[in-house]
């Protein structure tokens, strides 16, 4: 299917050049728009069936028996499930609150200044978007123990738990909103920051009043990758978590081994409507304000 | 010429004074040991080509560069290393830096509000500022929702609501079409005598620099060449450079000969006054419209005289513009004269006789009006 869906894209604009009479131009705009459907398609049937088949009232997946909401006081009254989703809200908050801060930290001081190890630092302050989640899982819980060993010599005992994760997801996150954060400054204009400078703003006062609120958009965008990420994660998670640690995405991949339930269901589709909604709120926020900033 | 008393400078203290400013970014050296003093209430231009310097210099005054060496004062108080936020100067920028996530009001009154000044003060004095500028009715207005020239009326509203002791101008003008940026050099010049701030701005354009300043400050290569008036620098540039680049000139190459006398390259000797000694290489100054032309035979008696063919005339409506080839005189005894024939642009206003291409000619020229340019 995929290979199908690319080699009708490549085809498409090649039509449109090659023969350029009105007909023909017609058709290959047909074609266009059924490329575009069948993309359409591709991308949002299965999230149609997941969330039509969540309020299935029936034990088995396959078998559509009436229109119920049943599933979903089934998993909302699954403690499991209501404990999942607590790590996981509190492990997406805290990492998104501090991977924002640090990444955006971050992007500013390679935007701004030359300082000795930018270089270094630039190069390799991308890095866990390009390692693969496996590998930055073993690395992590790796670490962990190495440095519980080291810490456990002056008396505590650490294992691993909530903390550890929010550590994990940090630690990736940092990555995506340095980079998020960054495209938006590459569009900054400095003068502004000098008129700021000019009319007495102090550098602080620049910052919150001039800087901040115009790469605002670029924070709130790499805020809510970062939140959006954290609560998707599964590897990592997995990893790091300690007994009582387990988010949601990894509770979902736990159970899934007994086979598909409808539960599962109306739990993906609750997290759908949570990213869905992020993800409009975030848009709002980014639409230029009419009215005072 | 460079000591004459600016016309509007009070007998206080300067509003800017620079003794040895330089700066250098690197290994490039930007400003080069500038020496400047502008009065309070000036109307100063620093005129040059691009990467002179200028912009640089203005920078330094606002803060925004710091002086690599050097003193800096603004109204007698050293300000060399004192943050932007702390001197008493604002700045209209070149492409204006208006913040584009604020109105025209919250633009104007940012500078009030980092100063603590709030409450119906502050909004009397924005409303004030607006009306200066003229934009009643676009208060709540952003920067993108505006003109060019509008922009350019909230930039300055931003600065001049702060009463700023000195306002500094980079390429103001710059970014609007010509007939716009005309209206703008006369409202600008009666706004600064309406407030009766010392301006200093930074221009390529020497019409602009002209025609707006009291006095103009001519930099190239990180160097001040010339301080004067308009007619000062116009009428007698201090060097080569000042004299090609204010205005068009005719640059007659020639070696000194006598304090009174310049001994040109076209053969013919002829008087100028210079403090250069006997046989140092200088150019002589001479505008195109001292030129006159005379039909050949018909040439006045005591004024330096060179003989030529018109090589072009063009009509400008109001006037012609001449070119004409300088013919080598056999009178220039012993030097090869004029290896190279000179070329002399001559203006006269369309009154006159009309002359056409291939006309023999005599060129002369007001000895007074002359200016003797060493390098």
């Amino acid at each position: 299917m995929p290979n199908e869906h690319r080699a009708s894209r490549d085809e498409a604009p090649q039509v449109m050049s090659t023969l350029g009479t009105a007909g023909t131009k017609r058709s290959a705009r047909r074609l266009l728009k059924a490329n575009a459907w069948f993309v359409f398609a591709f991308l949002y049937v299965p999230i149609v069936v997941l969330v039509i088949f969540s309020f299935n009232d029936s034990e088995r997946v396959n078998v559509w028996q009436g229109l119920s909401a049943r599933w979903y006081g089934e998993a909302l009254g699954n403690t499991q499930v209501i404990s999942a989703l607590r790590v996981s809200l509190i492990v997406a908050i805290s990492s998104t609150i501090v991977s924002t801060v640090l990444g955006t930290a971050v992007a500013l001081a390679l935007d701004r200044y030359r300082f000795k190890g930018r270089r270094a630092l630039d190069g390799t302050v991308y890095l866990p978007i390009v390692i693969p989640d496996i590998t930055m899982a073993v690395m992590l819980l790796v670490f962990f123990a190495e440095a519980f060993k080291l810490i456990d010599t002056f008396g505590p005992r650490l294992t691993l738990g909530v903390t550890t994760v929010a550590l994990g997801h940090i630690a990736f996150n940092i990555s995506f909103v340095a980079v998020v954060v960054r495209a938006r400054l590459d569009q900054f204009d400095r003068t502004l920051e000098e008129a700021a400078r000019d009319l007495y703003a102090t550098p602080w006062r620049t910052f919150r009043r001039v800087t901040l609120p115009l790469i605002a958009p670029g924070i709130a965008a790499g805020a809510l990758l970062a939140l959006t990420l954290s609560l998707d994660d599964v590897v990592i998670s997995a990893f790091t978590a300690g007994p009582g640690a387990t988010t949601l995405p990894v509770y979902v991949f736990s159970t899934i081994r007994q086979g598909v339930t409808p539960e599962l269901n109306a739990i993906s589709t609750l997290m759908l409507a949570a990213s869905v909604t992020l993800v409009v709120a975030s848009l709002a926020l980014q639409r230029p304000r009419s009215t005072t900033p | 010429m460079a000591s004459a008393p600016p016309p509007d400078a009070g007998p206080g203290v300067p509003a800017v004074e620079m003794h040895g400013i330089s700066k250098r970014f690197g290994d490039v050296v930007a400003v080069d040991g500038v020496d400047l003093q502008i009065g309070d209430g000036e109307f100063f231009a620093l005129l040059g080509p691009s990467g002179c310097g200028k912009t640089t210099t203005l920078r330094m005054i606002a803060g925004l560069d710091i002086p690599s060496e050097g003193r800096l004062a603004i109204f007698g108080e050293e300000v060399a290393s004192w943050p932007p936020d702390r001197r008493p100067v604002n700045t209209v920028f070149q492409a204006y830096a208006l913040f584009p996530h604020m109105t025209v009001e919250q633009n104007i009154a940012f500078g009030l509000q980092m100063r603590g000044i709030r409450g119906p003060d502050a909004d009397r004095q924005v409303a004030e500022a607006t009306a200066l500028v003229q934009l009643e009715g676009m208060e709540h207005r952003r920067p993108s929702q505006l003109s060019g020239g509008q922009q350019q009326r909230v930039a300055l509203a931003r600065a001049l609501v702060n009463h700023p002791k000195v306002l500094l101008l980079d390429e103001p003008l710059g970014a609007l079409d010509l007939k716009l940026r005309q209206e703008m050099q006369v409202e600008l010049k009666a706004l600064q005598r309406e407030v009766g701030i010392t301006f200093v701005f930074v221009t390529h354009d020497q019409e602009e620099a002209l025609a707006m300043s009291d006095r103009v400050g001519v930099m190239s290569d990180g160097r001040l060449l010339q301080i004067g008036t308009p007619a000062e620098v116009y009428e007698h540039p201090a060097n080569r450079f000042v004299a090609d680049f204010i205005g068009r000139t005719n640059l007659l190459e020639g070696v000194t000969e006598s304090p009174s006398a310049v001994r040109l390259d076209a053969g013919a000797v002829v008087a100028a006054a210079n403090e250069l000694a006997a046989g140092a290489p200088v150019a002589l100054s001479v505008r195109p419209e001292q030129v006159r032309l005379h039909r050949r035979g018909e040439t006045p008696q005591g004024a330096p005289c060179l003989d030529g063919v018109i090589t072009d005339a063009t009509y400008l409506g109001h006037a012609f513009v001449y070119t004409v080839a300088i013919s080598p005189t056999a009178g220039a005894s012993g030097t090869s004269a004029g290896e190279q024939a000179a070329t002399i642009t001559a203006r006269s206003e369309t009154g006159s006789a009309a002359l056409a291409a291939g006309e023999p000619v005599s060129v002369s020229w007001s000895p007074a009006a002359t200016t003797v340019v060493a390098d």
